[in-house]
């Protein structure tokens, strides 16, 4: 029996519990929706369905894990140190509008040149949006949940901006986007559906973040601080160097979010790049208890709900808003569970 | 131009003063509710649909307060009883709230209501400038500005506030003392979330009269980011509401009156402000910051 | 351990049964499909209801049609997404009704060359694309010759989501026919910068009077905030997008710009049903007054009879093309001469509308 309970503390067992928190979850919007005369089982046939029925909604499940799983991990880099990132938002527009100015100030080069630099663009665009934040938390003691919050919202209508002034497509009848991108500047798509390469920039950067988590110095030094940032302090570890670093990896990993749906997806800049990929980011980081397997998982649960949602509304008249609940509710009961402290890999 | 510019101050200020004078009673018992967003939603969405039942915007407004707090009681569990993360909960809070009040009120958009009427201060409305610009006003706008001392009263000269600052400061040592801390943050939540409530009722009931999903459009985060810049001091709020409130406004009239700046970067001025403010007055902030709140704010984790 | 394997059982169990209930749902007796998509709510007195209103007028004409809806759909990827899943539902042609769906819809298009969609107020089309506009300016231009009549304080407010050219029209026509019957008018404008924020328009629309406007326009999605505070305000209000709008400021009413949507799209719809779509695809529908696409809303008790003849009365000299809304002389408000005298605006002069004309107060933001 001992046994047995120590097996379902333990850590082999989350993804399972999880699981099971996510039913309850369900079985709560259920009974919401029972409250309201409508049928859940209907509801969520409907869900399964648009995400599910056809390779159409399978291949959107992936386009939507895409940029979540990127935003998840500006929100996860930063909260092994304890610091919350609400800032996905600001940073993937932030690095959508840094590679949007590579693409159309450098379209002339070949796309084996243009290419990685604007996903360095993209980077580099996210992380300085990170920066200000992580300087101000640093030099400042400003609360970098607060300030990231109020960046969004900057950050967002700078976008606004450039796209109805100095960057607008001459030829767009004064309409809010800049030129298309040349064809050098676009990443591919795969198999015709719009899964596209920012992908393997997912996968990748989550396989680094748990490479680097767990095999490196920085990996180890960034878990000490997470576990017990004043013994990292005595024991030598420059947190202020930490800050600036995880807050800046994780911006640009957003930043990069952004390069990859102007690139990819959109091939031009204009307002209404992202339905709030950033916050959805940060609810898949927390989902995942910060772990960079976790967010594939779980952005990839989230992916479903986006691309199932649409499908409640044609199907049902359900308002959209359904699956907003249903994510809203994961969030709280994984919030609250038991092991909301544990830290894993 | 001042004139007007003060008036759009008051005016648009007044849901934001509500939800930041509620955020300062939440914080001041140690307790940060990013759910406020959240529960301004919940607060215009059921004083709008109970108006429309009940054709009383004073009902209306009694249901979003009791619709603010409870909202907010769910963020009181989470993080006083469950000992959640106290940002994380209220981001989820905000995300609930967001899903509940587009389902629920959904079918109330295109519902026309008997909004609160403005109410002219019989005698003082009259008076020069003065009369239109503090005297001409709705119920609930007298109400924020008369709010603001009132709490500043109940914080700093009653036994209540002197527990409340009590727990927010030193949880331990309240406890010890045979305060029931958990009690008194339950009640701060509460009400921050009650006050959140009136302030969507005004946005819904009085302001904008009509009820859209998301309507609160970030005036929540606002609050939260203006307790600190207010260093936790209701008068403070109301110094700081204004000024937010009248950028806002300031930022509409400069266009109206033929200055060809971009809207879009004028729409960031309230928020560029807050950040600046934030960080010149970080000292400030952190010598009145209640000792409770520094473990949220600047602890890591 | 033994409660984890029993859920996990049950929710593989659920996924089963409703895998099934999908699949029997598909074999349903075929109808002809139609979608449409809307950017806000479909009940919000403004843009979305008015095309809502066409869809109900498709349904009410034709019974052999299935419409199928979604409402709040974001200007962003996402409503790529909802296209290409209501063609998984059968659609055959579909309206993506708002501005930013020109590129998704293009997008689409491009994927399902037998589906048929007709975007509102696009500047491209393609082999399977077509787009419609009304020119809701002509209304507006009559609207401004009650309002310029009516008005006390000779300002008029307008109250704008973005400086588009389609906005542009609006204000535009709304000015010069103010001008036309009182050259004293003024037009303040502001931009929000956004379509539906409830609470900044109700701001813009109080600082408008505060600066003395007592006629309140405006050209953004949901047009409630800004009629209900011009009727807490005891001014005047030119109603935009629908005429329905008049009972949320009865005593302040004057008239307004309004679509009907209705009869056109049942057109369409009959049209592709008929196998007649290349009428409208490859091509830029656009109609005014005297094609029924948009129309002037009913007057206001405050305009006096003998202006509300007059104005009815350009109104036909529009229908019957005698004059023609924004014909030369034209200028910009810096004075600058755009149109000379006796000439007729062209496509373009009309779609890439880029500046105020006399009696509008500053410039268009860049």
């Amino acid at each position: 029996m001992a046994r047995l309970a120590r097996l379902a503390d333990s850590r082999l067992l989350i993804p399972v519990r999880l699981l099971g928190l996510t039913a309850l979850a369900f079985v709560a919007v259920g009974i919401f929706l029972l409250l309201f005369g409508k049928n859940p089982l209907a509801a969520y046939r409907a869900i399964f369905a648009g995400a599910f029925g056809s390779t159409y909604g399978l291949s959107e499940v992936v386009v939507r894990a895409i940029p979540l799983m990127l935003c998840a991990a500006a929100t996860a880099i930063p909260a092994r140190i304890g610091l919350l990132n609400v800032g996905g938002e600001g940073q993937l527009h932030a690095g959508a509008m840094a590679a949007t100015w590579g693409a159309l100030t450098l379209g002339f080069l070949p796309r084996a040149a243009l290419l990685p630099g604007l996903v360095a663009l993209g980077l580099l665009g996210g992380a300085a949006a990170a920066l200000v934040p992580a300087v101000l938390r640093w030099a400042a003691g400003v609360n970098e949940t607060i300030s990231t919050l109020l960046l969004n919202y900057v950050i967002v209508l700078l976008v606004e901006y450039v796209v109805r002034g100095p960057w607008k497509d001459p030829l767009s009848y004064n309409w809010p986007f800049t030129p298309e991108f040349s064809d050098s500047a676009r990443l591919g798509l795969y198999w015709g559906t719009r899964i596209h390469a920012g992908l393997w920039f997912a996968l990748v950067a989550i396989a680094l973040f748990y490479f680097v988590l767990r095999r490196t110095r920085w990996g180890y030094e960034v878990r000490v601080i997470g576990d017990n940032p004043e013994a990292a302090v005595r024991a030598g570890i420059p947190l202020g160097r930490y800050i600036l670093l995880t807050m800046c990896a994780g911006g640009a990993l957003a930043g990069l979010a952004g390069m990859a749906e102007v690139c990819a997806i959109q091939s031009r800049l204009r307002p209404g790049i992202s339905t709030g990929f950033g916050y959805t980011g940060f609810l898949v980081s927390w989902l995942a208890l910060h772990h960079p397997l976790g967010i594939v998982a779980m952005a990839v649960l989230l992916g479903v709900l986006s691309v199932g949602g649409d499908q409640v509304q044609i199907s049902l008249g359900l308002p959209y808003a359904t699956v907003n609940i249903i994510m809203a509710l994961i969030f709280f009961v994984v919030l609250g569970s038991r092991f909301r402290a544990a830290r894993t890999a | 131009m001042l004139a007007s510019v003060l008036e759009g101050g008051i005016r648009a200020g007044t849901p934001i003063l509500y939800a930041t004078l509620g955020e300062v009673i939440a914080e001041r018992a140690g307790i940060v509710n990013l759910g406020v967003e959240g529960a301004i939603l919940v607060g215009a969405c059921a004083g709008f649909i109970t108006t429309a039942q009940t054709q009383s915007p004073l009902l209306g407004i009694a249901a979003a307060a009791l619709a603010g707090g409870a909202a907010s009681l769910v963020h009181a569990f989470m993080v006083v009883t469950v000992r959640a993360n106290q940002i994380a909960s209220g981001l989820a809070l905000m995300f609930l709230c967001l899903g509940v009040t587009s389902f629920v009120g959904r079918p109330y958009v295109a519902v026309k209501i008997n909004a609160v009427a403005p109410l002219a201060v019989p005698g003082l409305s009259d008076l020069p400038v003065v009369g239109r610009l503090l005297f001409s006003h709705d119920v609930l706008v007298y109400g924020a500005y008369l709010l603001a001392p009132l709490i500043w009263l109940i914080l700093f000269y009653t036994k209540w506030g002197l527990a409340l600052r009590a727990v927010g400061e030193r949880q331990a040592v309240a406890f010890a003392s045979g305060l029931p801390t958990a009690v008194v943050q339950y009640a701060a939540v509460v009400c921050g979330g009650v006050l959140a409530g009136v302030a969507g009722a005004h946005l819904s009931l009085a302001y904008a009269r009509s009820w859209v999903e998301g309507m609160s459009n970030g005036r929540g985060f606002i609050a939260v980011a203006l307790v600190i810049f207010a260093t936790w001091h209701p008068l403070r709020a109301v110094l700081g509401a204004v000024i937010f409130g009248a950028v806002f406004a300031l930022q509409l009239q400069i266009q109206a009156r033929g200055v060809a700046l971009s809207p879009y970067f004028l729409d960031m001025t309230p928020y560029l402000l807050t950040l600046v403010g934030l960080l010149l007055l970080a000292r400030a902030q952190r010598h009145t910051m209640p000792e409770g709140l520094k473990e949220v704010f600047e602890g890591l984790k | 351990m033994r409660r984890t394997v029993l859920a996990l059982a049950l929710i593989g169990g659920v996924f089963g049964l409703l895998l099934a209930g999908d699949t029997a749902a598909r074999a349903q007796a075929k109808k002809f499909i139609v979608g449409f998509v809307y950017v806000g709510p479909k009940d919000d007195y403004g843009y979305n209801y008015e095309h809502d209103r066409g869809r109900k007028a498709v349904e009410a004409k034709l019974g052999s049609v299935e419409v199928l809806t979604a409402e709040n759909i974001p200007e962003t990827a996402e409503v790529e997404r909802v296209m290409e899943q209501m063609i998984q539902k059968g659609a055959k042609l579909l309206f993506p009704t708002s501005y930013g769906y020109l590129d998704p819809a293009i997008n689409v298009g491009k994927r399902h060359p037998d589906v048929v969609l007709m975007h509102a107020g696009g500047f491209k089309h393609s082999a399977n694309v077509g787009t419609y506009w009304g020119y809701i300016y002509n209304p507006m231009y009559l609207a401004g010759l009650a309002a310029g009549k009516v008005t006390k304080t000779n300002t008029i407010g307008f109250v704008a989501a973005h400086p588009i050219p389609q906005t542009l029209q609006n204000i535009n026509a709304l000015t010069y026919g103010a001008r036309s019957v009182n050259p004293k008018i003024q037009t303040r404008v502001i931009y929000t910068g956004e379509w539906c924020n409830p609470g900044k328009a109700a701001e813009a629309a109080n600082a408008l009077i505060d600066l003395g406007a007592d006629v309140l326009s405006q050209h953004q999605d949901c047009p409630r905030p800004v009629v209900e505070t011009a009727a807490k305000r005891n001014v005047f209000s030119v109603g935009y997008h629908s005429a329905d709008l008049q009972k949320f400021n009865p005593k302040g009413w004057i008239t307004g710009a309004a679509w009907n949507w209705g009869p056109l799209y049942v057109r369409i719809v009959q049209d592709v049903m008929e196998g007649k779509a290349d009428r409208w695809v490859n091509t830029h529908a656009r109609g005014g007054l005297e094609s029924g696409y948009v129309e002037l809303a009913p007057f206001g008790t405050a305009v006096p009879r003998a202006v509300q003849q007059a104005v009815l009365a350009r109104r036909k000299e529009i229908v019957d093309g005698k004059y023609v809304v924004f014909q030369g002389p034209m200028k910009d408000n810096k004075g600058t001469v755009l149109l000379k005298e006796g000439a007729k605006p062209s496509f373009d002069f009309i779609e890439k509308m880029s500046w105020y004309t006399e009696g509008v107060v500053g410039d268009v933001p860049r």
